[in-house]
């Protein structure tokens, strides 16, 4: 008995351990993401997100004064200054070549040859003294090593939604999103009602072709749809990536619609139906109401899906700053900044914050829908 | 309420007054620009009329474009919406395709100019614009030729012209690790070579090289194929080519192959390992010069990637270039490889010609040449307002050429030019082998004749 | 300020017209054929047999256009040349199968086709098995669940920065990379290695689909009637045996639809090969393909052909799916 009890002890830890280790490996790589959007670029580039709390070693190059600046002391010509621009650090090590950056220690003085010599003190002041005048338009350069304390910071997503103009493509994304989302959904609401509660000859036929073209690749209709907007004098714009919306959402939002109200009380719709009301009452007075659920399913899936799309926009929408979306940006960033991670994660983690928040505060609404749409 | 957005309001009135007056950093007047041809450019009145542009410059670059399409507008009055795309090449060919194209397109590459001009979808220029170009840029009519084309119709016009040159037989690097490793500046391919090797034996990798390139990638391994044909054998093995006269799997273009895997395939040569010369972007590649310590101490790349060093980079103090030298036992002089952008009209309207035209003006030329990254070959400009002293080496360098060929890669078809030859390089620098690369490019190319 | 006011006019615009439409041609339609006097029988059957259309109407014509003509449009182009005015037969089709892409890219296919719906269903079905033991369960379900609101663009920069590789010398700051050096191995370049980089995107999406799965499932286990499990623990079963012998056995249908659903997502596979590799390195796949010959290279008729071929893989599921579908509407 008592062997039994333990046994299940330790299944229930095996249990919690299994989906402690799935969520961690769902959840690292998005909050990789998070914290580095928040990193101070320099550490960024240089080490992992795992390490930001730790202090980084980082290196600097700096450059003395130009000769400009030298002065006579004595016999000597000497320029003086500070690595650090705002006069904040502490030197671990410096150097005067790129391939021993850290040959010498704070306080420790460097022979340059020719009769110059350099020394660096912990705080990042820096002596350069030469026997001779010293020639040349530029500085000495300082390789210095110092230890930087972790630092988090904003910036990131100020320099993003500044410059990089995704301030303006996350309201075109609210311009393309909302009326593509509403829509599709009174559109699909009715024809869902159709085919689910009215009779008529080639019903069954109809509903068939709305499941095949639940699988139509929709990068075969681009450009015969362009072509078609252009010949009407939609052009690329707003009403037209709409309609596009729509067209595309359409099948899933009359499949999953149709579902949910095909599994509606037959009674009350029969009940109405005798006494005397019309189809279009008994769809505004009762089905609407009562599908209430699946709408809200459909309509995330609509916002999630239209929210998320790529290439829609890329075809149906211009390139200029008043028409392009999150996904398009970033995308645009990938290209033009691949290797300026903190411009990337802050801009990619913009982008699926609206995503993340509508499903966090809406995913009741979703398993309903999809259930309905899937379970049978 | 009301008072946010009042306040807000003249925040924005602050902030456009601040970008108009950044919008024309060169007062019109000062300095050794031809003012008088921006003043005769006001007599063009365009004022509510829209363009739109459409081309692949980004970040710096098209910072640097839209300083000089405000001259335009102030001088026109015209609104000139550029649009710059990553995916430029994909994207101009739906927007032709689909029948909603831009006014004026600026085309990386002649050759995907070409494929739509053959498909009627590009306006061709008058003669007079053709004798034009021939007479005032440098080596004139082979600018008109590049930029000639058979339209939908099978005879030839011009169908654009060029505004940027960019001058690709370059190596870059940065003279101060250059003396901390006592290193010279080569004077033949093999200094080149045994220098790259001396890197080596002191420890050091000697070379960055990145393909990367969002949706083209690959490009920048064939320019270093290119830059050896030239160098390998004469120029009109080049020709043949870059035409498909001779096979893309004959052994000389194989052997040239080659020789770029010699730099790129060996580990020890390359910073990051051969992996990382696919992964690595071509952006992001010579920022490895400036690392410390120095993650490589070579770049070959064209004029224009100062723009992508890191922020403060003064070109020719911080950074400088060599021209990437010729075989000493070849004997085939200095030759160089050479690119530009090309303007088009892809919409036939008053605006679109008058940006045309606003390209033949020197003043076009002479805004971009004081920034930053740009050459022309634009004789009527002032060479003394280059924005930096390197400018002025490239146009000797370019000066020096015994021979110059315009990039392959552009002019041949956009299936193989931008297409298979930029993916094939890939796979070659990922380990396939060059004959098979060579002939599966050359399949691609029959498959299109 | 001006675009949301445009946005939302739009919004009210539409709505309002699309309501006008729908009670305008219902009201018109009562008013024409009167549900009383004389006629009212026969009008009543011509107003049922006219209804349906009205409600239909919209819907169908912008399926019609967005859906059914293109389909009819590529097939009419692949047998065209590349600017769509020659026709040249089976040529494209031909062309098609001697090349080396196109295999590849079928190959690739055929393995996402294979891994993602079976891992995603894998770990789906796992992920429901163990949450609804625990009492933080929905927790955990979420957390599970989340990927899917992410688009695959933003989820190309968060794998890209997992995968993100840097030469042996210089600090990983890719997570995977990380756990390679810190294990004593060497950083590998992930994303650019042929054919195990196929995997790797994989990954993302069995990432991504894993939480729909889990969920549907989920639902479907919690659907088992409790005598069949009991009597199964009186007999003395071990929780696995329960669960492979018993549950799985009585949720074989929802299985199978979520395997489809995942495998129809997965024949449309684009952003993510698009934004990850652009299909090099031996990682193309069919859609990826096709946006490349049509607009990279301005070949709508090879663009077409493989469009068509990615319609002919797709069809034995649909028809699969409209079965199902006429079996649920008896």
């Amino acid at each position: 008995m008592e062997g039994h009890a333990g046994q299940k002890a330790a299944l229930t830890w095996a249990v919690h351990i299994a989906v402690v280790v799935l969520v961690v490996l769902w959840t690292v790589p998005t909050f990789g993401l998070l914290v580095s959007s928040f990193r101070d670029k320099d550490q960024l580039a240089a080490t992992g997100w795992w390490t930001s709390l730790a202090a980084s070693e980082q290196t600097i190059a700096a450059r003395t004064d130009s000769p400009e600046a030298q002065a006579r002391e004595g016999n000597l010509w000497v320029i003086r200054g500070n690595v650090f621009e705002r006069g904040e650090g502490r030197v671990a090590s410096w150097g005067t070549s790129s391939r021993a950056p850290a040959a010498f220690g704070p306080g420790e003085t460097a022979d340059l040859g020719d009769g110059e010599t350099l020394a660096v003190e912990e705080d990042g002041s820096y002596l350069l003294s030469a026997s001779a005048e010293m020639t040349g338009s530029r500085g000495q350069r300082i390789y210095v090593q110092s230890l930087v304390p972790p630092r988090f910071t904003t910036d990131n997503y100020a320099t993003v939604v500044g410059a990089e103009g995704i301030g303006r493509a996350f309201l075109n994304t609210f311009t393309v999103t909302i009326p593509a989302t509403v829509i599709p959904i009174l559109v699909a609401a009715f024809a869902a009602y159709a085919l689910a509660w009215m009779q008529f000859p080639g019903r069954a036929l109809l509903i068939a072709c709305v499941v095949g073209l639940l699988v139509v690749p929709l990068q075969l209709s681009l450009i015969p749809l362009l072509r078609f907007h252009n010949a009407i004098g939609l052009g690329k714009g707003y009403f037209g990536i709409w309609l596009a919306h729509t067209g595309f959402g359409l099948p899933l939002a009359i499949y999953l619609l149709r579902n949910y109200m095909v599994g509606l009380p037959k009674d009350i719709i029969e009940g109405a139906r005798v006494d005397g009301a019309t189809d279009f009452q008994i769809f505004r007075k009762i089905v609407l109401p009562l599908s209430f659920p699946a709408l809200a399913s459909f309509a995330i899936f609509q916002f999630l899906w239209t929210w998320n799309d790529l290439l829609v926009a890329k075809v149906f929408l211009g390139t200029s700053d008043s028409q392009l979306v999150m996904t398009g940006r970033i995308v645009e960033l990938l290209g033009s900044r691949g290797g300026n991670w903190e411009i990337l994660t802050a801009a990619a983690f913009l982008s699926i914050a609206v995503p993340l928040v509508v499903f966090f505060a809406m995913q009741k609404y979703l398993v309903r829908g999809l259930l309905a749409g899937s379970v049978k | 309420m009301s008072r946010i957005l009042g306040s807000s309001a003249l925040a924005l009135v602050c902030l456009s007054s601040i970008a108009t007056a950044q919008d024309l950093p060169f007062p019109p007047g000062e300095g050794g620009f031809h003012w008088d041809a921006y003043e005769a450019l006001k007599s063009t009145d365009l004022s509510g009329q829209v363009i739109t542009v459409a081309g692949p410059w980004l970040s710096q670059e098209r910072d640097y474009f839209e300083t000089v399409v405000a001259y335009f507008e102030a001088a026109t009055g015209a609104d000139v919406q550029y649009n710059g795309s990553d995916s430029f090449e994909q994207q101009i060919v739906i927007d032709t395709a689909a029948g909603s194209p831009p006014d004026i397109a600026i085309f990386p590459q002649p050759g995907l100019a070409a494929d739509l001009a053959a498909k009627g979808f590009l306006v061709p220029l008058p003669q007079a614009t053709a004798d034009w170009v021939a007479e005032n840029y440098a080596a004139g009519q082979s600018w008109v030729d590049l930029a000639t084309f058979p339209g939908q119709d099978g005879s030839d016009a011009l169908y654009g012209i060029f505004y940027r040159v960019d001058l690709k037989s370059l190596v870059w690097y940065v003279p101060e690790n250059f003396e901390d490793l006592g290193l010279e500046i080569p004077g033949t391919m093999e200094d080149l070579k045994a220098m790259t090797q001396e890197i080596v034996d002191e420890g050091e990798t000697p070379w960055c090289i990145g393909l990367g390139s969002g949706g083209a990638t690959g490009w920048p391994a064939t320019d270093w194929v290119e830059d050896l044909m030239l160098r390998m054998y004469p120029p009109e093995v080049y020709d043949d080519w870059v035409a498909n006269q001779m096979p893309f799997d004959d052994p000389k273009v194989i052997a040239a192959i080659e020789e770029f895997g010699w730099f790129a395939r060996n580990d020890d040569f390359v910073a990051g390992g051969t992996g990382a010369v696919a992964s690595t972007d071509f952006r992001d590649s010579p920022k490895g010069l400036f690392a410390i310590p120095p993650q490589c101490y070579l770049h070959r790349q064209a004029s224009f990637i100062p723009s992508f060093f890191p922020e403060g980079t003064v070109v020719g103090e911080d950074a400088d270039f060599f021209y990437f030298p010729s075989y000493a036992d070849k004997d085939l002089g200095n030759p160089v490889l050479g690119a530009g952008t090309l303007v088009s009209m892809t919409k036939d309207s008053p605006g679109a010609r008058a940006f045309v035209e606003f390209i033949q003006n020197p003043i076009a030329h002479e805004i971009w040449m004081a920034q930053r990254a740009f050459i022309s070959a634009h004789l009527g400009t002032n060479a003394e307002l280059y924005g930096d002293p390197t400018m002025g080496k490239m146009a000797e360098i370019l000066r020096g050429a015994d021979t110059f060929r315009f990039d392959g890669s552009d002019i041949m078809p956009a299936a193989v030019g931008a297409g298979v030859f930029w993916t094939g390089m890939v796979d070659y620098a990922g380990g396939a082998d060059a004959a098979e690369v060579a002939s599966a490019i050359q399949a691609t190319w029959d498959g299109i004749k | 300020m001006g675009q949301i006011l445009y946005a939302a006019a739009t919004i009210v615009v539409g709505v309002f017209l699309c309501v006008a439409y729908f009670w305008g041609s219902n009201a018109l339609l009562d008013r024409a054929l009167p549900m009383k006097g004389p006629k009212a029988a026969a009008n009543v059957r011509k107003a049922n047999a006219i209804r349906p259309w009205l409600f239909l109407g919209p819907s169908m014509i912008v399926l019609g256009l967005y859906l059914v003509y293109p389909v009819f449009n590529s097939l009419w182009l692949s047998l065209h040349g590349s600017g769509g005015r020659d026709f040249v037969g089976l040529d494209n089709y031909v062309w098609l199968f001697g090349d080396a892409k196109f295999l590849e890219s079928v190959r690739n296919n055929l393995l996402w086709l294979v891994f993602v719906p079976a891992m995603a269903t894998f770990f789906g079905l796992v992920a429901a098995a163990l949450t609804d033991r625990i009492r933080w369960g929905n927790l955990a379900k979420s957390l599970i669940f989340m990927p899917m609101a992410i688009s695959f663009v933003g989820a190309a920069v968060i794998w890209k920065f997992v995968y993100d590789y840097r030469g042996a010398d210089q600090e990983q700051i890719g997570l995977l990379n990380a756990i390679v050096v810190g294990l004593g191995g060497d950083p590998v370049a992930w994303i650019t290695v042929p054919f195990w980089n196929n995997f790797f995107l994989m990954i993302i999406l069995v990432w991504i689909q894993t939480g729909f799965a889990m969920v549907i499932l989920s639902a479907a286990l919690r659907g088992i009637p409790e005598e069949t499990i009991e009597a199964a623990i009186l007999d003395g079963a071990s929780p696995l045996q329960i669960f492979w012998r018993i549950k799985i056995p009585q949720i074989w249908g929802t299985i199978a639809v979520v395997w489809t659903t995942i495998t129809i997502l997965v024949l449309k596979i684009f952003d993510i090969v698009f934004a990850m590799t652009n299909g090099q390195w031996g990682s193309q796949v069919l859609a990826n393909m096709m946006y490349d010959w049509s607009f990279r290279a301005g070949d709508f008729g090879r663009g077409s052909a493989i469009a068509v071929i990615l319609m002919l893989a797709v069809t034995p599921i649909m028809v699969w799916n409209i079965r199902n579908a006429r079996k649920e509407g008896n």
